[in-house]
């Protein structure tokens, strides 16, 4: 079945098959239409057909009477004496025409019958009765004519029955009084019911024909309901095919369905008209041509008759035809879901609104508000104006105030919306996207544009991490590569230490290869950690810790230690604990690193100042000592890496310390400054104070 | 006589380890790899592995693991890493201790002993009920006298005080002021520092490295505990 549907065989089989029945229906309707005359007429002669070929036969018949009269004036001219050649030949040519007309009247020629009589006296002027023949038995219907001779404008005819009684004279048809000329006369005519084949005439031909229309109706009438549903059925089956193509999934389009369907359809319809008015007029043709030809007086009709009724069936093929492109298109339309837009009316309508759209949009917010405001105040304003007199209007107004709420509303939703995800995104979450669906345009553009700078941002954000890791791996591998060397290093001097050694420059050599092995030891461990501390890669956990106890806890690591360098602490808390958001262990390398740097660059017998404040939400914890060596660098140098106080590098330490506990106190939210006044070095560390 | 399994990718410090180890007394089985090692561990008595973290083929980690899957044998693993993670897992996956390179030749000689202590004299010490132990601290109050790794060390009525407090409430974080005035029994009124004092002399007679401790911990800038489950 679907092999069917996408076959292109059966669709050109179906086309035939349409074609060929819609000709054949179209011919079987047409005759079928012919005959439903003779179906529905109880006796042939009710037909129009009948009528019309018996007023032809009067008219006629008055033309050869009147034609009789001028001929007679003529010939009294003509005895009188006083005529020429001209009038002589007219005589002649109206004496032809005389006798050819009297000849269609001979009983042998016609089965019209009539009586011509005198109006006044009643003297039977012609007849084609036969002798001693009654009219009235002859004919069942008798129609009368009464007219006057010379003027042709009175033409009444007046239909009585004289055996029903019906119908009726015109009272003047028995006038009394002078006779004048023109002389008043009655036509009496009619044919009688049934006619033989004696006489073959335009009534017989009549009759015969009725005889065989109403025997072939039947026949015409069933060829044309089946060829029609032969027809239909070739129709739906296109339908059902239209559309789709072997090897194609969707529904094809074809240039039909390129043309904008209304158009399409109009010129469609017009067409079907044209066909069907073509149609009918053939039909019309058709009967009153055959009456013609009953009347003899158009012989080659039999064969245009046929070829009319082909004709006809052609007709109804091409309408059949043009109803079943139309009916595809829609049904192609329809399947791929393409009629409304590829309507004109659609383009058209769809491009309006565009415009307009896009002009809207193209206006500045500020512009737009401006005029929709404008806009708003006026129509209120002609809204009050009419709704004085009409309460209608009040309605309106009502209903657009509503629609002026639900707009209002639509818009504070949306700025909701956009406001939540703003701030989901600026609370971190820079993967969230605010959803944009059924957002008013301006806000909508606002909220793409924030989810693209959130994408970046978590772009930028991912880039980081990625790169701090690499960093991370990296320093790890080279503290791992410059550590496993050194432990041999110093394991191996430690060993060598332990030989017995003779020389005693070997020793001493031994005591440098010590003493710059643990050197270098604390170098590399400082260099790792200030990597570390400055490239953020260390982990912090900040909690909240007391910095009373913490440098309770570094003078316990650090008071004998610096008493053994004759330094003097003096320490000033204020009262009670003081809280900062810290990592422990972070904020004890940077104090240690500062006591370590007293205990190394401090003047002997001098005192180191360690003040804890706080205030303004900070706390700053200060170091201060008296410099063994002139400062001879600034503070911000003295913060650089591998910068010492004095220029020869012969003492301990590896001039990281400061930097180190700069970058741990920033990793931490906190700041680090120094301060060098002449000999006082003083460094400050400032923490978020904890509630 | 104990065997110990010396892993190492660097061979020069397997040398070294093996001569200090020798010299102490032990007798040493060399391994260069993870692989190694475990091959070496289930083919010897072995009493102690001392295992690199960085190594090719099988990283420490995995081979700590692997050995643990059928051996409760002490592992100190040797690290250069100094991230705190290194750490941590290790001794989560079943290494018993650590020491980050460089190290000290006598530090490893002091853990090494200290575990094969722990190791042999496994479940040697009654627990009375005056007993409180933590890792290799065990502390008798009725005798007064606290171990370390079986070794009796001596301290000072105040020193003993604190680590009883601190035994007696493993996990738990004491300030300074807090454990003054319960050693004291007096309030504290700034004098605390003392504390801070006696407790890093704690810390360097229990301790085998007083600048990394392993038992007494400095939380700083909240107090001291001592490690819960050490």
């Amino acid at each position: 079945m679907k092999k069917l549907q996408y076959s292109a065989a059966s669709k050109v089989c179906a086309v035939i098959v349409l074609l060929a029945a819609a000709f054949g229906a179209g011919v079987f309707g047409v005759r079928a239409v012919l005959s439903f005359g003779s179906v529905a007429d109880d006796s042939w002669q009710s037909s129009s057909r009948f009528y019309s070929a018996r007023e032809d036969r009067r008219r006629e018949l008055k033309e050869g009477i009147g034609l009789a009269w001028s001929l007679e004036a003529l010939e009294e001219q003509i005895k009188a004496g006083n005529a020429d050649a001209t009038l002589r030949t007219d005589a002649e040519a109206l004496r032809e025409n005389r006798e050819s007309l009297e000849q269609r009247f001979f009983r042998e020629a016609t089965w019209f019958r009539f009586r011509l009589m005198n109006a006044d006296t009643g003297e039977v002027l012609g007849t084609n009765l036969a002798e001693g023949e009654s009219l009235f038995k002859t004919v069942q219907n008798v129609h009368r004519d009464i007219f006057e001779l010379g003027d042709r404008d009175i033409d009444d005819i007046s239909y009585y029955d004289p055996q029903t009684g019906v119908g009726y004279l015109p009272p003047d048809s028995n006038p009394k009084g002078e006779t004048t000329l023109p002389m008043k006369l009655v036509l009496e005519y009619g044919v009688p019911e049934t006619v033989n084949a004696s006489v073959q005439d335009e009534f017989y031909q009549l009759q015969v024909a009725w005889g065989e229309e109403r025997a072939n109706f039947d026949m015409y009438l069933t060829g044309f309901l089946n060829l029609g549903a032969l027809t239909l059925a070739a129709l739906l089956w296109l339908l059902w095919t239209a559309g789709h193509k072997p090897g194609e999934e969707s529904i094809v389009l074809t240039w039909q369905e390129s043309i904008f369907f209304d158009v399409y359809a109009a010129v469609m319809i017009a067409a079907e008209i044209f066909l069907a008015f073509s149609t009918v007029w053939t039909a019309q043709q058709l009967y009153w041509g055959a009456a013609d030809v009953y009347a003899g007086m158009n012989r080659d009709f039999e064969k245009f008759y046929q070829l009319g009724v082909l004709g006809a069936g052609a007709l109804f093929a091409a309408g059949a035809g043009c109803a079943a492109l139309l009916l595809r298109t829609l049904v192609v339309r329809l399947k791929a879901g393409a009629l409304v837009r590829t309507t004109l009316l659609c383009r058209v309508v769809t491009w309006t609104v565009r415009t307009v759209h896009d002009f809207v949009r193209f206006l500045p917010i500020t512009w737009r508000t401006a005029l929709g405001f404008g806009a708003y105040v006026m129509f209120t304003v002609w809204l009050f104006e009419v709704g004085r007199y009409e309460g209608v209007f009040m309605l309106i107004y009502f209903c657009l105030q509503v629609v002026l709420l639900l707009f209002l509303g639509w818009w504070a939703y949306g700025y909701y919306r956009l406001r939540q995800g703003t701030k989901t995104i600026a609370g971190g979450n820079l993967e969230y996207q605010i959803d944009t669906r059924r957002m008013p345009h301006d806000l909508r553009l606002q909220a793409e544009d924030l989810n693209n700078i959130s994408v970046g941002l978590a772009g930028a954000v991912d880039e980081k991490m990625r790169s701090e890791r690499f960093k991370a791996e990296l320093i790890t591998n080279v503290s791992h590569d410059l550590k496993t060397p050194l432990t041999s290093i110093i394991n191996y001097v430690n060993l060598l230490k332990s030989t017995d050694q003779t020389d005693p420059k070997a020793l001493e050599y031994i005591e440098v290869l010590d003493r710059k092995s643990q050197r270098l030891k604390k170098l590399t461990e400082d260099l790792v950690e200030a990597s570390k501390a400055s490239t953020g890669v260390l982990s912090v956990a900040r909690e909240k810790i007391g910095m009373g106890q913490l440098i309770d806890q570094a003078l316990g690591e650090w008071e004998e230690k610096l008493n053994d360098h004759s330094l003097t602490l003096v320490t000033t808390l204020p009262e009670g604990e003081t809280w900062v958001y810290a990592d422990g262990r972070h904020l004890w390398r940077v104090i240690d690193n500062l006591l370590s740097n007293c205990a190394k660059y401090a003047m002997e017998g001098t005192r180191v100042y360690l003040d804890l404040e706080r205030g303004k939400g900070q706390v700053a914890l200060s170091v201060k000592n008296i410099s063994r060596e002139a400062l001879n660098v600034p503070a911000e140098r003295l913060m650089e890496r591998f910068v010492r106080g004095e220029e020869s590098r012969t003492t301990e330490g590896s001039g990281l310390g400061l930097s180190i506990a700069r970058s741990l106190t920033e990793l931490q939210g906190g700041s680090f400054e120094l301060a060098v006044d002449g000999d006082l070095f003083k460094a400050i560390v400032t923490l978020p104070q904890a509630n | 006589m104990y065997n110990i399994l010396i892993c190492d990718d660097d061979r020069d410090i397997v040398s070294a380890l093996d001569i200090y180890l020798t010299s102490e007394g032990y007798q040493t089985i060399k391994a260069y790899d993870g692989r190694e090692a475990i091959r070496a561990a289930e083919s010897h008595e072995v009493h102690l592995i001392l295992m690199d973290i960085m190594m090719p083929e099988l990283d420490g980690i995995r081979a700590t693991a692997k050995l643990r899957e059928g051996s409760n044998v002490p592992i100190i693993l040797l690290t250069a890493k100094s991230e705190d993670t290194d750490k941590i897992l290790g001794l989560n996956i079943g290494a018993d201790d650590y020491i980050t390179k460089p190290f000290n030749p006598l530090e490893v000689i002091a853990r090494v002993k200290s575990q094969l202590r722990r190791y042999t004299a496994l479940g040697g010490a009654e627990k009375g009920p005056g007993l409180i132990t933590a890792g290799p601290i065990a502390m008798d109050d009725g005798a007064k006298v606290v171990t370390v790794d079986g070794e009796p060390i001596s301290l000072t009525p105040i020193e003993y005080n604190i680590l009883k407090l601190l035994l007696s409430h493993p996990g738990q974080v004491f300030s300074s002021a807090q454990i003054y005035e319960q050693v004291w029994n007096d309030p504290a009124y700034g004098s605390e520092n003392t504390v801070a004092v006696h407790i890093r002399h704690l810390r360097e007679k229990i301790e085998i490295n007083p600048a990394e401790p392993r038992y007494l911990k400095v939380v700083w800038g909240l107090g001291y505990k001592i490690e819960k489950g050490a």
